[in-house]
């Protein structure tokens, strides 16, 4: 086996990451599987089971990864990282989703740690290179009116898949494809944890002057925010210009019957 | 902005009034006051019946980004519309009957994915901390539990229509 081989091959375990993400709301608390059905579905679980705030799940492989409206997610084994996140943040349900955009934040910056990459956001949070994606994240919340009771992000990231099925070519693709090496995906996930973990500091030490940062940022690292052509799929679907985001962080597309808020669907650049 | 709100000025109801309702309490005005804020619309009518609600907010500040907790405190002209509108209106009181509202702004989902069995359906018996719906905002998937032991009388939403924050969502009788 290959220097290069050892280290791709080398698993984001509690012990790996450990001297990682000391000083973190993930220290001491991370969870490696080879094996789990979902990441987040754990998480969700363990949340209303009183887990710990800062948990981490991580998994080799997924049997049963999750994307939105019940799309699924390819998990190779090994290729990629597979994390979830329980969080009980002490925000609004209505701030809290702010976190949404946060995340694909992390990723974008924690790649670039780890890889030298600058990925692409596609709002909410998907991230790309080339136009690909090699990101998702799913969000999910347990809530009450006024208060959060637990969050779990999920983000799959593919960082070391040399290749992709046929139908899959053209819309995904790894760290590795794109620079043409493998990467750690240690260094990846402990990036991404640090990253994660000043996003969510920010956020409680004050939610007002965080999404206002977070916000700039997020219009700064998408090409899909302003002036973009895009397809909403959402409301039956509709076509129009990206022009920002609005105070919440939801997108504005200007269409030609005005302006519109998109609230959940992805968005297709035309 | 959504379409249902076009601009900052709006003679239509917001979307959590579109029962045929005659009258209004102090919530409901409440209620529709912070939907207008959260919206930014400036201005804001509705004549129904013996009502007739007028709202115009006035704010300095045009920095996108600050305006809206600036604009939190609704102005006076706000406030003292509520009193007359309160005053026309008999408050609609129901005992043993709670609502479910949305806790942030989003799209509802009354399936875990789509195709699959609502999470309940009107006339159903539910637990408390039982899955009533999901409010999707940003990819981020809000599971609406149900505060209270009871029945679905009333299933105010449909499946993937926006839905605001304080929305009622679900009317429950509760046991």
């Amino acid at each position: 086996m290959s220097k290069e081989q050892e280290i791709a091959a080398a698993a984001p375990t509690a012990e790996t990451l450990a001297p990682l993400i000391a000083g973190t709301i993930f220290e001491g608390k991370v969870r490696h599987f080879v094996t789990l059905g979902s990441t987040s579905a754990a998480a969700m679980q363990a949340g209303g089971d009183g887990a710990e705030a800062g948990t981490v799940w991580i998994a080799e492989e997924q049997s049963a990864g999750k994307g939105r409206a019940g799309h699924t997610w390819q998990s190779d084994p090994r290729d990629g990282l597979y994390c979830s996140v329980l969080l009980r943040p002490k925000l609004s349900p209505a701030d809290v989703i702010i976190t949404s955009l946060a995340a694909g934040l992390a990723v974008v910056e924690a790649v670039h740690e780890a890889t030298g990459l600058w990925g692409d956001l596609r709002w909410p949070n998907d991230v790309l290179l080339g136009n690909k994606k090699f990101c998702g994240i799913l969000t999910e919340l347990n809530a009450e009116v006024t208060r959060v009771r637990y969050a779990v992000i999920g983000m799959g990231i593919n960082v070391n898949q040399p290749k992709f099925p046929p139908e899959l070519r053209e819309i995904a693709t790894s760290l590795r494809i794109e620079a043409g090496k493998a990467f750690s995906r240690v260094a990846v996930a402990a990036a991404l944890l640090n990253a994660l973990d000043g996003e969510m500091k920010a956020l409680e030490a004050g939610v007002e002057r965080a999404r206002e940062r977070i916000l700039r940022r997020f219009e700064e690292r998408s090409s899909y925010c302003r002036n973009a052509p895009v397809w909403v799929e959402e409301d039956g679907g509709y076509e129009g210009i990206t022009r920002g985001l609005d105070a919440r962080g939801f997108l504005q597309v200007e269409t030609a019957k005005g302006m519109r808020t998109v609230l959940s669907g992805g968005v297709r650049k035309r | 902005m959504t379409e249902r709100t076009k601009g900052t000025k709006s003679k239509t109801a917001p979307p959590q009034q579109a029962a045929p309702r005659q009258n209004m309490n102090q919530n409901e005005i409440k209620e529709l006051i912070e939907f207008l804020v959260e919206k930014d619309i400036a201005e804001f009518e509705l004549e129904r019946g013996e009502i007739k609600l007028r709202v115009k907010r006035g704010y300095a500040v045009v920095q996108a980004p600050q305006a809206a907790p600036a604009a939190y405190a609704p102005a006076p002209a706000a406030v003292a519309a509520a009193p007359s509108a309160k005053a026309e209106a008999a408050p609609v009181v129901e005992s043993g009957v709670e609502w479910i509202k949305s806790p942030i702004v989003g799209s509802y989902y009354e399936a875990s994915s789509p195709g699959a069995e609502p999470f309940v359906k009107k006339g159903d018996k539910v637990a408390k901390g039982q899955v009533l719906c999901i409010v999707e905002a940003m990819k981020l998937m809000n599971e609406i539990e149900s505060e209270f032991a009871g029945e679905v009388v009333e299933i105010l939403a449909s499946n993937g229509q926006p839905v605001e924050y304080g929305q009622p969502l679900f009317k429950i009788r509760v046991h």
